[in-house]
């Protein structure tokens, strides 16, 4: 799996997942930035069903361009969000 | 298609800015599912997962949905029985309206 | 009764799982995988939580810039320092709010929030209608509060989709240069450490 750096384009994955999700509908598909790391995890998508979630996953704090997330956004282009996303629901953006 | 509980982005309405008193029920939903936890026999994980399968997530209150959820895990896990529980739940029932 | 949106349903009279939670109660003290004792610590324990603490660590960032870094890199120990047991929370992060960023706090999953320092969240934020549009229009909400932010800020939204737990360090309200940290604690509400409004302005006096 890929390791991200703050600054690095990202997309979150687009990916259907049965059960116990922590990347919201709202993020899939889109595009943004490693904003920063926020240490390493056992994945609670396993641990909600009493699983170890090891091995330990990374945790980014990712930020997008509200402009980029909304038809229609009402704001200026700087206004954005941050979304703290796991690496496995993310890969490299020119990435196909 | 997202989870029931996925609701970023959705549309709504106003939001209501009134509070409720928070009654003594609800605080003893916080304190037991923290008791649990902190007894090893309950995870936040484990938790939201339970509340996000309800499915009247939509019809039930926050404190409801955690209620629902507790239960489904000890169930669950074998802790308690659905069966236990009703008959309890009905004998406090019974005791509350003074019958 | 469903028009299209979702909503929380609220409820006026007792919610049948009231007996349901006091069943659970019942049975894991009966069956001694819990005690009483270790039930109300937990209750006292969330009913001391409170806003006022996270007015106390903003208040203290606004007077003393090393707490302030120490606060916005390291929140729990900095919480640690003013007697604030934040150590429950998985990890805490404040972000500050300048002349160019106003932040606003949401959880669109489930209605994280940080009770370790604040106590329960207010039911709007547990609301459908806030996990909702918060992320999609924070500008809109934030005027349902009665705040809109200066000409030229830029509004940056934080959904607590990890165990992270998210709070606001406002920025200190002008004319209050000579308030000591205490007065300056009594400035900061609840509604401004989430980022849906800013700190009171000092009262004029005289």
């Amino acid at each position: 799996m890929t390791s991200f750096h703050p600054g690095d384009r990202v997309r979150v994955r687009a990916a259907e997942k049965p059960g116990h999700v922590r990347a919201p509908d709202y993020l899939k598909g889109r595009s943004g930035w490693i904003s920063s790391i926020l240490g390493h995890f056992p994945n609670p998508e396993d641990l909600a069903y009493g699983l170890s979630g090891m091995p330990e996953r990374t945790l980014y704090r990712v930020g997008f361009r509200q402009s980029g997330l909304w038809d229609g956004y009402e704001g200026p282009a700087g206004d954005r969000l941050y979304a703290d996303v796991y690496e496995h629901w993310l890969e490299p953006e020119g990435e196909q | 298609m997202s989870g029931v509980h996925d609701l970023g982005g959705s549309s709504g309405g106003p939001v209501d800015r009134s509070q409720h008193e928070v009654e003594d029920w609800e605080r003893l939903a916080d304190a037991i599912n923290s008791a649990l936890g902190g007894r090893g026999l309950q995870t936040t994980d484990q938790h939201r997962r339970a509340i996000e399968s309800l499915p009247n997530y939509r019809d039930l209150g926050y404190y409801e949905r955690w209620t629902a959820a507790t239960e489904k895990l000890l169930v669950e896990k074998g802790i308690l029985t659905s069966e236990e529980i009703d008959e309890k739940a009905d004998e406090i029932e019974r005791r509350w309206s003074g019958s | 009764m469903s028009d299209g949106h979702p909503h929380e349903k609220v409820r006026h009279e007792r919610s049948p799982y009231a007996a349901r939670i006091r069943a659970m109660e019942a049975l894991l003290v009966e069956k001694g995988l819990l005690t009483e004792a270790e039930i109300q610590d937990r209750i006292a324990y969330m009913d001391s939580r409170s806003p006022a603490n996270g007015a106390k660590l903003v208040a203290r960032a606004w007077t003393d810039p090393e707490f302030k870094e120490r606060l916005l890199s390291g929140a729990k120990s900095a919480a640690g320092e003013l007697g604030l047991d934040a150590t429950h929370e998985a990890e805490l992060i404040v972000v500050e709010n300048t002349p160019g960023t106003h932040n606003l706090i949401v959880c669109t999953l489930c209605s994280c929030y940080p009770r370790a320092v604040l106590g329960r969240p207010p039911d709007w934020y547990k609301s459908f209608e806030y996990r909702s549009r918060a992320v999609r229009e924070p500008r809109a909400v934030m005027r349902e509060f009665g705040f809109e932010p200066e000409e030229g800020v830029e509004v940056a939204v934080h959904d607590s989709t990890a165990d992270a737990r998210y709070m606001v360090l406002p920025m200190r309200p002008p004319g209050t240069e000579d308030m000591g940290e205490e007065e300056l604690a009594t400035l900061v509400t609840r509604d401004a450490l989430i980022g849906v409004s800013v700190p009171k302005a000092p009262s004029r006096a005289g």
